[in-house]
């Protein structure tokens, strides 16, 4: 009875101060005044002729360039090269790296044969194998491709290797208690529980990939917007430059959305947590 | 009957966890296991669930030898252990793969209703508190209609309030379905209040130290005269147990 009584008392306690704490967009806000005063500013310098622009373009420049590239349905054709790649890429070096993540993590004497190998191999910098996949590959996509799947596949490797290792014997021994073996332990236990670390992983292993991706159209492309990069550089064009890079973060950001929006439904249970905090 | 046969349990690193432990239960008995910590107790619900292999000796369950889990027997471990990202509904009906849509919702409400979370089906186990979890993690265990219940010291994580008041609904769920129950605990009164018969046991390595049987009728009283001092038989044994324990050692 006493204790049902206090009970009501203190949640009223807590719900004023919810109410009057921080608003969400806040951080948004906050986030956001620094960069967009700088644009501003630089904006204003340049119009002003207090500075030049030619090295740092105005913002009012880039947003001309990217204008006039889209225009002709240049730049379209610039991201569908780069995406085309990324995704390639990122799809043969996500399934190597489950596939491999999962039997290193799953199998001992798997883990023991092959994980030292990937390790050694992993030391060395990606980039370092450019040379070579040229020479095997030729210089056309194929060897873009063999990079970014290269960036992708360690992070991803690793990450589902850990979740795998990572998972809870006391939860594995409920999926035994209710007489689970083989494929359905993994399909209705091992998965489940791995879900959250391998979306992280893929993440991270996306995020390589637009690395590479960078890395592999600067060292020869004829569209990309890797080209865009190389092209703008040759010819002193720096608001090329910079839209590119633009580009490049916008449309990272959003193939990282996808990642996560796609999971979202499979982890709900996870954002109830979030969210009950 | 849950039939016990000379089981022995040494791991692999060396440990012997039991010895030549021998126990016959009959269909619908509540029998406590009680001991100090290490004395083998989670190792004895492990053998019986078929998540361990004995060393020697056999476990059987109405004759049948058990070497792997076996849908007769149904395990509450100390924790709740529910699966995270499956709502306390399907918690609950995790063992009734292959069941009938329509069918396996009935059982599914059914046993959360047994315990008392009817309403809860569709929370995550994030939502529920120590006492609500472990409750889900019974209703998960007797959903499959098990014969035999294995209980791992199933309220030791919880208040003094809400294991009282979960142990007489244990209780009350015995005495509607009458499974085999083999409760273990190192609370006394938890002990008395539940089981017919109490059994003490002795560490490294574990053994069957002496035997009770409790007559008193359900639902008992704690404060009882008779329960009182059965409580003290039970404190003075477990006490000897636990004396002896220590010369051994020292
Ligand atoms: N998997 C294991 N490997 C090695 N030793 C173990 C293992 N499980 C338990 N033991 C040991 O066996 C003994 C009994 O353990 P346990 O059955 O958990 O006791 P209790 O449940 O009574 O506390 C302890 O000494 C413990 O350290
Ligand atoms: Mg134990």
């Amino acid at each position: 009875m006493t204790v049902e009584t206090v009970l009501p008392g203190v949640r009223d306690n807590t719900k004023p101060a919810r109410a009057t704490g921080p608003s969400p967009w806040r951080p948004v806000v906050l986030g956001l005044l620094l960069p967009v005063s700088l644009a501003v500013g630089w904006e204003i310098a340049v119009q002003a002729g207090w500075a030049e622009g030619r090295l740092l373009p105005p913002p009012s420049r880039i947003a001309q360039t990217l204008w006039s590239l889209s225009e002709g349905g240049e730049l379209l054709v610039h991201i569908g090269a780069t995406l085309w790649r990324v995704a390639v890429g990122f799809l043969i070096g996500a399934v190597a790296g489950i596939a491999a993540g999962a039997a290193a993590g799953y199998s001992r004497i798997f883990r023991e044969l092959v994980d030292p190998t990937i390790q050694g191999l992993r030391a060395i910098p990606s980039l370092a194998w450019v040379p070579l996949f040229i020479l095997w590959l030729g210089i056309f996509e194929e060897s873009k491709v063999a990079l970014i799947a290269v960036g992708v596949f360690f992070p991803v490797y690793l990450g589902v290797t850990a979740s795998v290792l990572g998972v809870d014997r006391k939860i594995v021994e409920v999926g035994r208690i209710f007489r689970l073996k083989g494929f359905a332990l993994v399909r209705r236990i091992l998965v489940p529980a791995i879900l959250p670390n391998v979306v992280l992983a893929l993440r991270t292993g996306l995020g390589l990939g637009w690395m590479f991706v960078v890395a592999a159209e600067i060292m020869g492309a004829a569209e990309g917007l890797g080209y865009l990069l190389v092209d703008g550089q040759q010819l002193g064009k720096p608001d090329q430059i910079v839209a590119a890079i633009l580009v490049f973060a916008v449309i990272g950001k959003i193939t990282d959305a996808l990642i996560v929006a796609a999971s979202t439904p499979f982890l709900r249970w996870q954002d109830s947590y979030g969210a009950g905090n | 009957m849950l039939e016990l046969r000379h089981l022995s349990k040494v791991y692999p690193n060396g440990t012997a966890a039991l010895q030549d432990f021998t126990l016959n239960v009959a269909n619908g008995e509540a029998v406590a296991i009680i001991g100090g910590s290490g004395c083998g107790k989670s190792t004895l619900l492990r053998l019986i669930a078929g998540l361990e292999q004995p060393t020697k000796g056999d476990v059987l369950v109405d004759g049948e030898r058990i070497t792997q889990p076996h849908p007769a027997v149904g395990l509450v471990f100390q924790e709740p252990r529910l699966l995270p990202w499956l709502t306390v509904g399907d918690n609950v009906g995790f063992g009734l793969e292959g069941v009938p849509a329509a069918e396996r919702q009935r059982r599914i409400h059914d046993a959360l209703e047994s315990v008392g979370l009817a309403e809860q089906a569709g929370k995550w186990p994030r939502e529920m508190s120590g006492g609500m979890a472990q409750r889900v993690a019974l209703a998960r265990a007797l959903v499959t209609g098990p014969s035999v219940l294995l209980l791992d010291e199933p309220f030791s994580a919880l208040d003094a309030l809400t294991r009282a008041s979960l142990q007489d609904h244990l209780v009350r769920l015995w005495q509607d379905s009458r499974p085999t129950l083999l409760l273990v605990t190192h609370d006394i009164e938890e002990a008395l209040v539940i089981a017919n018969r109490v059994i003490v046991v002795r560490p490294r390595p574990g053994r069957i130290d002496a035997v009770f049987d409790v007559s008193l009728p359900h639902p008992r009283d704690r404060d009882a005269e008779d329960f009182e001092s059965l409580k003290h038989e039970l404190r003075g044994a477990l006490d000897r147990s636990l004396r002896d324990q220590n010369r051994a050692a020292g």
